[in-house]
């Protein structure tokens, strides 16, 4: 048996893949229905079916998988030889075993602080995505969409089309960087029809993209757009200032490492300073008997975890993999590293917050005492700073400020933010918040 | 056509259908705030919408610490902000 840990594009293709070629399959997924961030339409949705969606459920639909849904897994066993995966589902702890893990756990938005990214209003890009494609439903009526990357294209047209009014469209970087990467896009001729694809959608709602520019506040329905130099820093007096309900800001994405961890799967560092797992060309893990998909290994879109998912899937099912499916992958990576070219996170970010900005939002830590922690207590790193401030140790367990936190530490001594602590960072011993009573005695 | 569901939110009653997430309905009925939070009392709503942030907590049917933007409304639930 295979039990996939992750019902997205990268995990749907594992658990087809490892189906259609004999083996038994589990599909555990913390949803209510398949697909994960990027498939999650409500089929009513405008502008949000996809045909290759859709041939892929039907696919693992009619293919004999056992899908576990709304099935959150908290952590990971080694049980002899075999794999105890221990999972939530409506209140209750239960637990399924296999030979054998796919997981494929996906990502979510990368956020970085501004004075009032804590309030009401502000939002990741992903969490208006999924409002509106989850469950019909529009975050606000005029919308300022910023951040950096492709993503936010999707997002401020999806929006449009179901009747929000877009009054800005604003990446932090600049287009041109693309010239940097042109064998990315040569390779990748879709990736120019999908351009002109949002281009056109652009045109037709009136949104005209700006750059270099961010979101440098946003209170009470009012959100200032400054201008940014190379680095990210504010460039001072042309600000803009436009009324508004939502505020959807972004910076890419950060893989969810978390069940990788608690198995001891090996990470690295990725070139854009993302943790992310080590895998060899058949997406094995250092852990033998694990394989992982999908932005896990690195961010690179659905494209490449469709692919990835399939080698996957192949790889546990005992199968070869064809040059094919290993040229597409490359093909792939290669665009995924000219995103990475081409929409940098630069270290100004850590100037737009002001002293009373929150950088941890669970435990409510203010720029200033991140400061204060270095300045005053003498924190030399970000570990430190995190047990004087409580950063990072609250409810999501440092997913959100984790990684700001070791960056701004990074940034007031004057050091880089080191391989090791980007990887200590992103683990966890245990991959969800459970109550010691359903450990106890499995139920509530 | 499904039919509407109704629930509570800090004593008053929303309506939604069902498959929706008790922070979507909210938000479609632009209710916003939806906790306040410990030590600064600032008002929290949605932000990651996806479960990983925590930051839209409510305490439904009397079980505290859960995330409004993944769980659905359902008929008589009692949701509230964290008092």
């Amino acid at each position: 048996m295979i039990i996939v840990i992750g019902a997205g594009p990268a995990g749907l293709a594992a658990a087809e893949a490892a189906s259609r070629n004999g083996s038994d399959v589990a599909l555990i997924d913390s949803a209510p229905r398949k697909g994960g961030q990027y498939w999650r339409h409500q089929t009513s949705v405008k502008g949000y079916r996809s045909d290759r969606a859709d041939r892929l459920f039907a696919k693992v639909e009619n293919a004999s998988i056992t899908h576990l849904s709304e099935a959150t897994v908290w952590s990971i066993e080694k049980d002899g030889q075999l794999f105890r995966v221990n999972y939530l589902q409506g209140g209750q702890e239960s637990s399924l075993t296999a030979e054998k893990l796919i997981l494929a756990t996906g990502a979510y938005d990368r956020s970085l602080p501004f004075p009032g990214w804590d309030k009401p209003g502000s939002m990741t890009p992903g969490a208006a995505q999924a409002l509106l494609k989850g469950h019909g439903v529009l975050a606000g009526k005029k919308i300022v969409v910023a951040g950096t990357g492709p993503f936010l294209l999707p997002v401020a047209t999806g929006l449009a089309e179901s009747g929000a009014d877009i009054v800005g469209l604003y990446d932090a970087n600049s287009p041109f960087r693309w010239l940097l990467s042109p064998h990315a896009l040569l390779l990748n001729p879709s990736k120019f029809v999908e351009l002109i694809y949002y281009a056109k959608l652009l045109k037709k709602f009136h949104i005209s993209p700006k750059f270099k520019r961010v979101v440098s506040s946003f209170s009470d329905g009012s959100v200032t757009i400054s201008c940014v130099d190379s680095r990210f820093g504010i460039l001072a007096k042309r600000d803009k200032v436009h009324q508004v309900d939502v505020v959807a800001v972004g910076w890419g994405f950060m893989p969810d490492l978390s069940l990788g961890g608690i198995a001891g799967c090996a990470q690295r560092v990725d070139t854009d300073g993302t943790a992310v797992f080590s895998i060899d060309g058949s997406q094995r893990s250092s852990v033998e008997n694990v394989w992982i998909a999908g932005e896990a290994t690195g961010i690179g879109g659905a494209d490449l975890s469709l692919i990835e998912g399939e080698i996957a899937g192949l790889s546990a099912a005992g199968q070869k993999v064809s040059m094919v499916l290993r040229f597409n992958r490359m093909r792939k990576q290669i665009f995924a590293n000219a995103l990475k070219r081409s929409y940098p996170i630069r270290d100004g970010w850590q100037s737009w917050s002001e002293e009373t900005t929150t950088i941890c939002r669970c435990e409510e830590v203010k720029m200033s005492e991140i400061r204060e922690s270095v300045t005053e207590l003498g924190a030399e790193d970000s570990r430190t700073a995190k047990l004087f401030t409580r950063a990072g140790m609250g409810l999501c367990q440092g997913r959100i400020c984790s990684r700001n936190v070791s960056e701004i530490v990074a940034g007031l001594t004057h050091c880089a933010v080191s391989d090791g602590e980007r990887i200590a960072s992103s683990n966890r011993p245990i991959a969800s918040p459970i109550s010691l009573g359903i450990l106890g005695d499995g139920k509530k | 056509m499904t039919s509407e569901i109704s629930f509570t939110f800090n004593g008053e009653e929303f309506r939604c259908v069902p498959g929706q997430s008790i922070a979507a309905a909210l938000i479609a009925a632009d209710e916003r705030e939806l906790r306040r939070t410990r030590f600064g009392n600032e008002p929290r709503s949605i932000f990651c919408g996806i479960g990983i942030c925590y930051d839209c907590v409510v305490v439904v049917d009397g079980v505290a610490n859960q995330r409004s933007c993944l769980i659905e409304a359902k008929q008589g639930m009692k949701v509230e902000s964290a008092p």
